[in-house]
Formats: C-alpha cells, structure tokens, sequence
C-alpha cells in the first residue's frame, strides 16, 4: 500500500499513525458528525427529565414498546426474507443475461430506485387501498365480493418495503453472483449433479457471502424505515421510528425518545455480533 | 501545465468563496419581518388573506408563511436559542402543554386587546386564533340511505359499514366522542372512565383508519376509503365547497380551537405581538371564518359572518356541543396522552 503513495505523504502512514493515516479523514467526519451526536442522544436519554436511568427502566417494562419492538424486528425479517427470495433469481438473471437485456433490466430497477420514496409509498397506496386500483379491479372483474384488506396491516407495510428494499438486494447479489465463475457449476453438471444439487451444493455457498451482506444491510435498513410504515401499516403494528417520532413530535419527551432509540440500537449491535459469529469477519475465498 | 498542487488550489479557493457566499444571513438584516407557522392547506392559505395580507398591508412588516407545525421543532428551536417561528397556529391543548413546558413568551396585552375573544381558549401565553369542532363527517356517494347524526352512528358498523377515519392525536377528544356513544351522559364525562372508551374503541379497531393532518382527512373522506368518521368542520366545508359529496352532522361535535403562541425567545416579539392584535380583531377574524366555516373567536366578528355559511358553523341549531373541561385536560393531559397511544399499538 505505502507504494501507491507519493514521497510527500508517506508520513500519513508511518509512526503513531500506523497503517490508519489514509482513514483519518473518514474516521474524523464519523467523529465530528455521528459519534458526537449519538454521544449527546445518549447524554440526553440519561438526563431527561431526571439524572439516572429510569427513561430505560420505564421502556423495559412497557409492554407497548416491547409490542413495537418485536414489531418491528419481525418486518424488518420478512421483509429481508422476501426480498430475498425475490432478488436473489433477479440478481442471476442480471449475471446471465447478455448485456443488451441485461441493460433494460438494470434501467428498470434502478429508474424505480431513484424514484422519490414518497413518491413511490404514495403510488402504493392508491394501489391497495379498498378505493384503490387493484381492489376495484377484482371486485370489477367479479373475483372479489368486499374489498380485499391490503393497507393499513402487516400486508401493505410488507408488499411496500419489499419493493422498496429490492434494488438493495438485487444489486449487491448481483456483484457477487457474476464474480462466480460459470466454469465451476458446469464442471459440477459435467461431474454429475443434478440442477438442484448444482444450485444448492455450489452457486449459493459461492453466493453465500453476498446474501449475507445484502441481507444485513436490508435488514439494518428496515428496521429504521418510518416513512413506509407510517403511511402502508396500521397503529397495530407500528415500528420504532414511529414511536420514537411520537415521542419527540407529540410528547415532547426527548429522554424516552432517545432512550428507544438507544435500545433499538443495542439489539441491533446484537444482532449484528450474531451475524458476525455465522458469516465470519475475515475472507475465506 | 495542470499539476496536482494547482487544482488543489484552486479547489481550495472555490470553496473558501463558497463558503463566504453561503453565510447565514445576519439577524438585523430581517428585522420588520415576521415567520408564522401553521398546518398547511386551505386553512393556511386563509390564514394569510385574512390576517397576514392586511396585518402586511398595514404596517410594512413581511410575514413569511412556514410549517407544518412540528412540536419537535419548536422545542429544538427555543432550546437552542435560535427561534425561526414567531408565530405558531397550535392546537388548543398543546398551546396549554407548551405553556406549562415554559416555552413560549407571554402574550402582550396592552398591544393585543383581549375583552371580546373567547375567554376559554386565551390566556397568559396564548391568544385564541379559531374555534374548530370534531364533527361526524360521511361520504353521501358511499351512505346513501340513512343519514349518520352522533357519535353512536360512528361506531355502528353494522348500519353504516366501512371504514372509520379516525385523528390520532389525543386532542381529538377520543375519550369524549367515546363515552359519549356509549351512552354517558355530557354532564357526567368527567373524570374520564377510560376503560369504558376504551372498551368502545376497541369494537371498531380493525375499521379504523389514523389521521394525523386536515388534508389527509379531506382526502380519506372525498375518495371514499372511510366513508365516515371524525374531521375538523372547516376541512369538510372546504370538501363541499370543492364539490365533493359529502355531509356532516353537528350533534355532540367536540368545541377546540386553535391557539396561536409566540415560541420563547423569538427575535420578532413586538412584530408577533401587533400581528396577534390583528389578527384577532373583528374584522380578519371574520374573514378568516367566512372563507372557511370555522369559527371566529372574537364575539364582535359575529354579526360580520356571511349568512350562507350557517349551516356549516356550531350556532344557533348546531350548538349541541357539550362543555369541555379544560382543567381536567391539561391537569392529566400526559397520561391519558400515553394511554391513548399505547393502546393504539395493541392490535
């Protein structure tokens, strides 16, 4: 690495700074703009409206947040699931296809992707609504007798984030996928394996690290998300940054807002601690 | 030749020049100008024909029109020091929440005359701005045979089937609206027995549709996705006057108003405070009211009001309102607000 450097900053990446000289702008604007903030969130949650930990204590014991908590880690897993299944072929086909359709494919998906969100959350709710567009046209066409109830529940927050997380999904399962030789699965085939061994035995332990990563982000993504589930779902299966808008918008009370805040973001580290005891942090192809 | 250290700096330059270029604007370069925030929509738009227009042309003073209101914001703004609003167009309660908060700067009555406002909903911090009421809002394309008229009908599926639109927020009197369809009687609704609305809340849950702001129960009642619930009088009005099919009814309707409050710390107090003179006098109050139906605060602007819109105001027929008690609500405002809102999440 010091070889790609001109002689004039080889200093960055000797002495007290060690090899980390080159990360030192990164790691100040993390510094100044995220770890200062959380750090005053955190101050907050600590102090408001009294010195000590009763914002936490208060939390733990709420059986309303507990509901919105496992709330929202349920979406944020199937919804990181269907997106899953859904972009994980998307993402072959895009690998597979020669690259003139591959192109269209890329265009539509990321046409939708720049799209803006509210934009789209709005689209999907004059999609499923009972006034709405799909629901007027099965009750028109005699499949439906009473609007189906596709808004405001567990289904619209799903069916609108899904759609929402899928370029997430698509895109880095692409990278991966298509840095995988396809030499390697036909000498499988030519070995002897059937399709599904092929599938199952050598492309998705190859591809295993880019579905881990996607599926990470999708989910750390999702569990954040407010906008969607405010507008698709219903009160009943409100999501934290719901809560914690309440908190701070209509209650105005910043301690207990921060304080959900920092909980959801301890299960999360959780979570990820998890995530990296199966999937490893090192590179093992 | 182009060298590295070249465009470095002229890279530097640039953004020495744009950083001088973007420096906020100094305070006294604004002065004789005033910022008021509202809710948006057609209530906002009346709010500045009706008062900030005249209180402009009259006295020079620019009023620049913001919002929505976000309680978020205006405690960010007065903690920090750097208050953007002036103005603000609050609910009732909340005036009375913020006050108790001790964020907002006492209302100057020399300059703002208060003898003939509403003595309900103006006090030390908060000048009343206008009186809305929940009234029971439905769908005449969707309802066609019977005709709604109480808060009953609202949790009557079986007659009137469909969807609820519903105001999330704890000043919508939800235990109210409930009680009072379970059969409690006006003079006996308070202390709240919360478990009761609750109970009655619970049997429509899964009809329910939330609202949070005018317009998107403007829209939710207009398109038919809930061809019943609560509004605000003024937003249906605005519905009929658009052309929308679409009724009211006034019985048991829930008197609020909206409070205007100057956020403390506002670098704007003497312009804010000549803007509240204005806009609560006679006059701006009844046109304000005439452009909308909802009601002016000041009792001289009475007899200012157009005639045509009586059926759409709380007067003469329509005061089956009931008597709020403001003391019980703002003494236990947080925690019916906690409750109200937990119970939301259930499912």
């Amino acid at each position: 690495m010091p070889n790609l450097l001109p002689p004039q900053a080889l200093w960055l990446n000797r002495g007290i700074l060690g090899g980390f000289g080159l990360l030192l702008p990164g790691l100040i604007f993390l510094g100044i703009f995220l770890v200062v903030p959380l750090s005053v969130l955190f101050l907050r949650s600590v102090t408001d409206p009294i010195v000590g930990l009763e914002n936490y204590i208060a939390l733990l014991g709420d059986s309303s947040y507990a509901r919105v908590l496992s709330n929202t880690f349920t979406v944020a897993a199937l919804v990181t699931a269907i997106s899953l299944v859904i972009g994980f072929p998307v993402a072959w086909l895009l690998a597979i296809l020669p690259s003139r359709q591959a192109r269209w494919l890329f265009a539509v998906i990321l046409l939708s992707m720049w799209t803006n969100l509210l934009a789209r959350t709005y689209g999907w709710m004059v999609l499923l609504q009972n006034t709405g567009v799909i629901n007027r046209t099965l009750m028109g066409l005699g499949l439906v007798d009473a609007p189906l109830h596709l808004i405001n529940n567990l289904t619209g927050v799903t069916i609108g984030m899904t759609y929402i997380m899928l370029p997430f999904v698509i895109l880095p399962l692409y990278a991966t996928i298509s840095a995988i030789d396809p030499l390697i699965m036909q000498a499988a085939a030519i070995c002897g394996a059937p399709p599904a061994s092929v599938f199952g035995r050598v492309l998705l332990p190859l591809a295993w690290r880019g579905i881990g990563s996607a599926s990470l982000m999708v989910f750390a993504m999702a569990l954040g998300y407010f906008i969607t589930p405010a507008l698709l779902g219903g009160s009943a299966n409100m999501m934290v940054a719901e809560m914690i808008a309440e908190y701070v918008q209509t209650l105005l009370q910043w301690g207990l807002g921060s304080a959900a805040a920092f909980i959801l973001l301890a299960v999360t580290l959780g979570l990820y601690a998890l995530y990296f005891r199966v999937f490893g942090l090192t590179q093992r192809i | 030749m182009l060298t590295r250290r070249k465009v470095m700096g002229s890279v530097a330059l640039g953004a020495g020049a744009l950083g001088l270029g973007i420096a906020p604007p100094r305070a006294s370069a604004d002065a004789g100008q005033l910022t008021f925030a509202g809710f948006g929509g057609t209530t906002q738009d009346a709010e500045k024909t009706a008062w900030a227009d005249p209180f402009s042309a009259a006295t020079g003073i620019q009023v620049i029109q913001d919002g929505p209101i976000d309680l978020g914001k205006i405690k960010a703004q007065v903690e920090s020091g750097n208050v953007l609003w002036d103005v603000c167009d609050v609910q009732g309660p909340v005036a009375y929440l913020l006050a108790r908060k001790g964020m907002l700067e006492p209302i100057d009555y020399s300059v703002v005359k208060r003898e003939h406002l509403d003595p309900r909903f103006t006090f030390d911090y908060g000048v009343a701005a206008f009186g809305s009421s929940y009234v029971l809002g439905y769908n005449k394309d969707v309802i066609k045979d019977k005709e709604p008229h109480n808060w009953a009908d609202l949790f009557d599926t079986r007659t009137f089937p469909g969807k609820r639109a519903v105001f999330k927020w704890m000043s919508g009197a939800p235990f109210e609206i409930a009680l009072m369809a379970d059969g409690v009687p006006a003079d006996k609704l308070y202390p709240y027995d919360v478990e009761r609305a609750l109970a009655k809340w619970a049997t429509i849950k899964k009809d329910i549709v939330w609202w949070s702001t005018g317009a998107q129960s403007q829209q939710l009642l207009a398109s038919g996705e809930t061809p019943i619930g609560m509004l605000w009088n003024g937003r249906i009005y605005a519905l009929i006057q658009g052309g929308a099919n679409v009724g009211l009814s006034w019985e048991q309707s829930t008197p609020g108003s909206d409070i205007m409050i100057v956020p403390k710390g506002s670098k704007h107090k003497a312009e804010a405070m000549k803007f509240l003179a204005v806009a609560t006098s006679p006059k701006p109050q009844a046109d304000f009211a005439n452009a909308t139906a909802f009601v002016p605060l000041n009792s001289e602007s009475v007899p200012l009001l157009d005639k045509k819109l009586m059926p759409y105001m709380p007067f003469g027929k329509n005061t089956a309102a009931f008597p709020i008690d403001f003391q019980y609500l703002a003494d236990n405002w947080e925690s019916l607000a906690k409750r109200w809102y937990a119970w939301q999440t259930t499912a």
